[in-house]
């Protein structure tokens, strides 16, 4: 996260968020589907043998572990960041041990004093294409 | 005139931009120096006669346009001038349409179909002439410019429209607000209204361009 205080009069529309590159490693699945208990049998998301049996190329990565990722991008821009909505479609399975480009645009600015700015998300892999897309509305405060 | 003829409001289940939002992303692109003049909403599946955009798009000078990409047994095809009479023919929700029959539907009626990103795996008219499909005699265009096309599928695009003669359109196939804009067609004419976008889609005086990322 950054230690740089953000906030609501210092952002503009069209300001980027990130983007920040990030690999999802193997180990980091198992941890994150192990929190809903250990696993007792592999899946398409820890074992490429799963995941070929069921027409994926590869293990890929949770739906809710890339929405988690998605969030990261937002409330690691800023500890003022406050993460009120978060709205994802997936184009395409993630793959695990790749490079992973998240960013973010504002595209709204709501002055009326909700404090509020919408953006749009994305989650590219490394030739471009849009894996997750989506939209937040985050908050900041107002300067001291 | 500028106008991005493939962009999805919320009414398309994998959309999160609203046309407010469009709009109002426009006119940020606009005070950036950049050009745009309008859009066509071309949601999946589907087409409501009932909406309206005449309000938002007066107030802002932004043209607002209705047209429309289905699904078809040839892949994803852009539909313009969809009047009453082709609604009452085409099923838009209909998956499995035939391609053939919705061109003639809409070269009979006064609108126009047309492959949308042509050189996408699966859903692309290209692939689907190299299965071997014939016919579409009287299709001259094709979405050349995708601002959503993968790496090698513009390249496809674009050797189905050189082999074939087509004119080429741009679009941006948003689906997110900061998208739209990012793929244009460029036509000679003004045109305010479908009838006229499909007139000036028909005479093929237009070419397909980028827009640069503000």
């Amino acid at each position: 996260m950054s230690n740089n205080p953000l906030y609501f009069e210092d952002v503009e529309f069209g300001d980027d968020i990130g983007p920040i590159i990030r690999e999802v490693s193997d180990e980091s699945v198992i941890e994150f589907v192990s929190i809903r208990g250990p696993e007792t049998e592999p899946s398409r998301f820890t074992s490429k043998e799963v995941a070929q049996s069921q027409g994926l190329p590869e293990a890929i990565v949770p739906g809710a572990m890339n929405i988690a990722l998605m969030s990261q991008l937002l409330t690691g821009w800023s500890e003022t960041v406050s993460l009120l909505k978060l709205d994802v479609v997936f184009r395409k399975t993630v793959p695990h041990n790749t490079p992973l480009k998240f960013s973010g645009i504002i595209t709204d600015k709501d002055e009326s004093g909700s404090n509020n700015l919408e953006c749009d998300i994305t989650m590219e892999n490394e030739e471009g294409v849009k894996l997750v897309i989506g939209n937040a509305v985050i908050s900041l405060p107002s300067q001291p | 005139m500028l106008l991005d003829l493939h962009t999805h409001s919320t009414a398309s289940d994998d959309s999160r931009a609203s046309i407010e939002q469009y709009v109002k992303w426009i006119n940020i692109l606009r005070k950036k120096g950049n050009h745009i003049d309008g859009f066509v909403v071309t949601d999946h599946r589907q087409f409501n006669h009932d909406v309206n955009y005449d309000s938002i798009s007066s107030e802002n000078g932004i043209t607002i346009l209705k047209g429309a990409e289905l699904d078809t047994d040839t892949g994803h095809f852009l539909v313009y001038g969809i009047n009453e009479k082709i609604s009452s023919i085409i099923n838009f929700a209909d998956v499995t349409m035939s391609a053939q029959k919705l061109v003639d539907v809409c070269d009979t009626y006064g609108a126009i179909a047309f492959p949308a990103h042509p050189g996408r795996a699966g859903i692309g008219f290209a692939h689907y002439l190299d299965n071997g499909v014939k016919g579409f005699e009287t299709v001259k265009t094709a979405e050349r410019l995708n601002g959503s096309n993968r790496p090698g599928e513009g390249e496809k695009a674009e050797e189905l429209i050189q082999s074939k003669g087509f004119n080429g359109t741009g679009g941006s196939d948003a689906h997110i607000v900061s998208a739209i804009g990012t793929c244009m067609t460029e036509f000679e004419a003004n045109i305010s209204n479908e009838v006229e976008l499909v007139a000036a889609l028909r005479s093929g005086s237009f070419k397909a361009v980028r827009m640069n990322k503000i």
